[in-house]
């Protein structure tokens, strides 16, 4: 319970002071203060290991990082046991958050104010197709605390009738995720200020990046030489005797892939060998 | 008093009585956060948090110590830190996540190979 609160504070004492204070000796401090925002007396700290161009950095052990998240993780869910339906850590150390999609904005105002998060910065929002599952969308939110220097994953779910609350309100940089992910994967957010394509044509139909969209598109665009402009005409095949499969040529999730059930390999080819 | 001139960050002001706000921020924090239930984790992390704060800003005189002792950045940092703080602690107020427990998704939404 507490021991979690103690180590954010143990967290920062790793991060925080030592970064800063060795800045303050040699000039490279985490925001660059200038000369005259400093104070005069700032205590020397001999036991900290200074900085050289060999050692830019401390790197914290595997082991130590992943107890600071499984702390941390326990100590969002408890305080959002509400909001937050699951909380993983990935192979290489990634705290993940599965969250409820009604109280996405929530979730994310508290890890923006929490003075223990602050998570203050929307690094990237994507969103990902499954086409298998119930709600085939997955929004993804990579947040980055730059006070403690921590990274956290937020997720959701939705599916393509379903809308999602804008977090424009919270990071003023998502306006132009969402215009992306609408335009992509046209997953609609409510309350976003400017809703509006982003990346496609005028006038262009679908929403690329699902798995459904075939590689081709709908329409095609070509000059035309009778009328000397631009036309836009549905797409065509030209070659009938060939046999097109519209489908993405990559299969992209193998392990979603029902493999039929075979058939034992006969026992005489093993004696063979 | 030490002399400073500037933060040195865009946007943030020197604070002439930053010690003064801070406290009046934490002490408000903690009655907002004591109009939650007692047994809700929030609170409890919350009170604890502010009460060392408060503690820090009533032990140490020096302000650079005191900085150093927060960890989070100058004085002025930490106010509006503790600004945003008390900003979720009033909406939770409202919100209420302690009542109740998360809706499960639908079977295998979490499952990934």
């Amino acid at each position: 319970m507490a021991s979690l609160f103690r180590s954010a504070l143990r967290l920062r004492n790793c991060f925080g002071i030592k970064a800063s204070s060795i800045g303050a000796k040699n000039g490279i401090s985490r925001f660059n203060v200038p000369v005259c925002a400093k104070y005069s007396n700032v205590a020397s700290n001999d036991e900290i290991i200074q900085p050289t161009e060999q050692i830019p950095a401390v790197r914290v052990p595997a082991e130590i990082a992943r107890n600071k998240l499984v702390e941390y993780g326990n100590f969002v869910s408890e305080c959002l046991p509400k909001y937050i339906q699951q909380v993983q850590i990935t192979h290489t150390n990634e705290l993940e958050l599965l969250v409820d999609p009604e109280y996405i904005v929530h979730v994310l105002t508290f890890l923006k104010d929490n003075s223990l998060s602050q998570f203050t910065n929307l690094s990237d929002f994507t969103a990902v197709d499954v086409p298998t599952r119930p709600c085939r969308f997955e929004l993804v939110y990579n947040l980055l605390s730059i006070p403690y220097n921590q990274r956290i994953r937020v997720k959701t779910y939705t599916d393509e009738l379903t809308a999602v609350d804008s977090i424009c309100d919270v990071h003023v940089g998502a306006n132009w995720y969402e215009r992306e992910i609408w335009d992509m994967f046209g997953v609609f957010f409510k309350n976003h200020p400017d809703l509006r394509r982003i990346l496609t044509d005028y006038g262009f139909d679908g929403h690329p990046f699902r798995k459904d969209f075939p590689l081709t598109g709908y329409y095609e665009v070509r000059y035309d030489d009778e009328t000397e402009r631009v036309v836009r005409e549905p797409m065509e095949m030209a070659q009938e005797f060939r046999k097109f499969d519209l489908t993405s040529p990559w299969e992209a999730f193998p392990k979603f892939r029902k493999t039929p059930e075979l058939p034992p390999p006969p026992a005489d080819q093993e004696e063979k060998k | 008093m030490a002399s400073k001139i500037s933060t040195g960050l865009v946007g943030i002001a020197v604070e002439a009585n930053a010690r003064h706000k801070l406290k009046l921020l934490y002490e408000n924090l903690v009655t907002v956060v004591s109009r939650m239930p007692s047994n809700t984790s929030y609170r409890t992390y919350t009170e604890e948090f502010a009460n060392q704060q408060l503690h820090k800003l009533d032990t140490i005189k020096d302000d650079a110590e005191l900085e150093s002792a927060f960890g989070t950045g100058q004085l002025e940092e930490v106010l509006l830190q503790a600004k945003s703080e008390l900003r979720l602690a009033r909406k939770l107020e409202t919100w209420k996540p302690w009542e109740g427990s998360a809706t499960q998704p639908p079977t295998g939404q979490w499952d990934w190979p």
